[in-house]
């Protein structure tokens, strides 16, 4: 389903003449293949090298070139720019979908309803901020403490964070007025969109009272260059107007501005190296031909989502580290975290016409608590959520058809629709693991997603999906839907954070425990998920990663 | 036998039963089956027997939909018809006929968006406040019997 529409796309060509050139190298006349823009760095040339351009990578490359250090991006995917962003839904995910060949397993209902789609991610510049809905709540203090607060729960990997919310508030702060989340920092609230009103009026009815319109990633008003949104309609396709925040719109285009950074798009990283005292030396990588090629680094910053970083890592095994890429804890790939999730449709005798308007531009927080009175530890979120016909119907009731289903379609017009998404617990069973009896198109073994559900995540979505029926019928819902976890959008917890090197892989800022100069940068760090959703987290995460790297790099320490 | 493509519509209506709709939306589902196991010969012959078997037990559109229903269920892991779901849950829902009749309009980008055009035209419910709560009550993370006693 991979399409070549960017072979359209304009850009900034590194060989167009418009950007500085450095130290082009001899092989660049090999790479024509090969898309790059921004100012060529050598290969030989030690750079930091940052593998994914989403959430993390691309803020780091931002962050980083923005002090002045070079930076070489390697994104497996081509730069879609607004203009190719399809607003029709199987259209857009045949665009930029991460489809490449994985294998699944576990009790999950998504292994056998998508058996070769674990995730619903994003293989693009911008990776998948660019079709995130935009909700951005912080994590809780609590939320970082899992292992203390959650004492009760057995069978889970559960574990503490080296950090809390006091070292990451400074950094939510900048996140928050990077992305311009609504409702904080001076950003006005997006307005209500009638799926709110159905959403809103029946929080108001049952008593919740911490709902609102945000915090939201996308512009109400004209902010920091974009528009105001125009209520279009369309986010998990990438936005075309650009009211909405990704790095693709604000992070990458202001990294290559600055004319140290050289974006290599098409360019699937296979490996990274060390040299003899194990410290991080090179990523190995795949142009669009398949060519491979050699990138050297003194600071390698791993972002590829949650399922190819572990990945990586393990396709890196080398004989000082035998288990895979800074695996001597065992926990690469382990703690597969993906939110406890479900969604819960509401049919009415009137139209509501839930597609128009921003997303998820509706939030309850008055359940992301920690009450295990309710029969559950941890919290979740009620935000707004619709899809077109094309894909609710995929999605509503997967392999569903007959009068049952058709009913659930015939009521589209008047039908509201809500996302439940909650903290899962970290189980170390729940893991990426490589499946070498299936090859990518690369002839890579592919990764398998192995998961099982904890029984608190299944009490978790039971009582969201009870509380959001009794929030329907409280304004006239005529009949409800519960509709199972999708492929996931949230990827968490295969690289996690963890103050002893036997816990985890990576220390407080992100650098691996086993090897200096390998940074994680993206959702895999997460110790523990927390119920909110994670890009904001993410950014404030590598917001601080990229200060830290740049300390140390200022005091030829790196 | 009857024509394949007759015989895939009525299948089709019986397993989507859409009253809204037309035969057209179905007809281009069936073309896009019939399409997609022209080049496969066991899928080929694995929709024949199918559509000859429905049509042996009777399927020929004049049951009522529950009887038509049940005579589906007892097939629905059978190999062509999970092709024929498979193809179907995508097509007949990706077309812009069936869009119309559901009422989506999709695409709104070019025409302004829906900021104009409807966004927040629900007049059956109040207007509701999109502000966050500044109320008397304060939001409690933890429940009290849930604080640890080394926290």
């Amino acid at each position: 389903m991979s399409t070549e529409s960017d072979q359209q796309q304009s850009g900034t060509p590194i060989d167009d003449g418009t950007e500085t050139v450095v130290g082009q190298t001899e092989a660049s006349s090999a790479e024509s293949s090969q898309q790059r823009f921004g100012t060529a760095i050598d290969e030989d040339t030690e750079a930091v090298v940052i593998i994914g351009s989403g959430a993390g990578g691309g803020t780091i490359a931002y962050e980083l070139t923005a002090r002045g250090i070079p930076c070489v991006v390697l994104e497996a995917g081509a730069w879609l720019k607004p203009d190719d962003y399809e607003n029709d839904e199987w259209p857009a995910f045949g665009q930029m979908a991460w489809l490449d060949n994985r294998t699944t397993s576990g009790s999950w209902r998504v292994a056998s309803n998508f058996p070769n789609l674990p995730a619903w991610i994003v293989k693009a510049v911008g990776g998948s901020t660019t079709h995130w809905s935009g909700a951005t709540p912080r994590f809780h203090e609590y939320e970082f403490k899992v292992k203390t607060y959650y004492s009760g729960v057995d069978g889970a990997n559960l574990l503490d964070w080296p950090i809390g919310l006091a070292d990451l508030a400074p950094y939510y702060d900048r996140a928050e007025k990077a992305i311009g989340s609504t409702h904080r920092h001076g950003r006005a609230p997006q307005p209500a969109n009638n799926n709110y009103k159905v959403f809103a009026n029946g929080a108001e009815r049952v008593g919740y009272k911490f709902y609102a319109t945000g915090p939201y990633g996308t512009n109400a008003e004209p902010y920091d260059g974009r528009p105001a949104s125009i209520q279009d309609g369309f986010n998990f396709q990438g936005d075309k107007q650009t009211a909405k925040w990704s790095t693709a719109v604000r992070e990458i285009p202001r990294a290559v501005a600055t004319g140290r950074c050289d974006l290599r798009t098409h360019s699937q990283a296979v490996q990274i190296t060390h040299d003899a005292q194990g410290r991080a030396n090179a990523v190995l990588y795949l142009d669009r031909e398949g060519n491979l090629h050699r990138q050297a680094a003194k600071v390698v910053c791993l972002a590829g989502n949650t399922i190819e970083s572990p990945r990586l890592l393990l396709m890196s095994a080398s004989s000082l580290h035998p288990n895979g890429l800074a695996n001597s804890s065992g926990q690469v790939g382990r703690n597969y975290m993906r939110h406890t999730t479900g969604s819960v449709y509401a049919r009415f005798d009137k139209p509501v016409r839930m597609y128009r308007g921003e997303t998820m531009a509706g939030i309850i927080a008055d359940e992301a608590k920690l009450d295990t009175s309710r029969g559950f530890a941890g919290g979740y979120y009620m935000e707004t959520l619709s899809l077109g016909p094309a894909f609710l119907a995929a999605f509503v009731e997967p392999g569903a058809w007959g009068r049952e289903f058709t009913e659930l379609m015939d009521a589209y017009a008047n039908t509201a629709g809500m996302w439940i998404v909650g903290e899962d617990l970290p189980q170390e069973t729940n893991r990426v693991t490589l499946n070498t009896a299936a090859k990518d198109q690369w002839g890579l073994p592919v990764p398998n997603v192995h998961f099982d559900d904890h029984p608190n995540d299944t009490a978790m979505r039971e009582h969201g999906y009870s509380r959001a029926d009794l929030l329907y019928e409280s304004v006239g819902a005529l009949g409800t839907h519960h509709t199972p976890p999708y492929p996931s959008t949230h990827n968490l917890g295969t690289c996690r954070m963890s103050e002893r090197p036997e816990d985890g892989v990576i220390g407080r800022y992100g650098e691996a425990h086993d090897v200096p100069g390998l940074f994680v940068s993206d959702g895999s760090v997460m110790t523990t998920g927390a119920a909110a959703n994670p890009t904001l987290t993410i950014v404030a995460l590598a917001i601080r990663q990229a200060e830290h790297i740049a300390d140390r790099l200022a005091k030829a320490d790196l | 036998m009857t024509d394949r493509k007759t015989a895939l519509v009525r299948l089709l209506r019986a397993a989507y039963p859409h009253e809204s709709f037309p035969d057209g939306p179905y007809e281009r589902v069936a073309d896009a089956i019939l399409a997609q196991v022209d080049d496969d010969l066991w899928l080929k012959i694995a929709l024949e027997q199918g559509l000859e078997h429905l049509e042996a037990a009777g399927l020929d559109g004049s049951q009522d939909d529950e009887t038509a229903e049940k005579l589906l269920r007892e097939l629905e892991d059978a190999e062509f018809f999970k092709l024929i779901r498979a193809v179907t849950v995508v097509a007949l829902y990706d077309d812009h006929e069936v869009w119309e009749l559901l009422g989506y309009e999709g695409e709104s980008f070019s025409k302004g968006g829906y900021l104009n055009r409807g966004f927040n035209d629900l007049d059956w419910l109040p207007d509701p406040r999109i502000d966050e709560y500044d109320g008397p009550e304060a939001f409690i993370e933890v429940a009290e019997a849930d604080q640890p006693a080394n926290a």
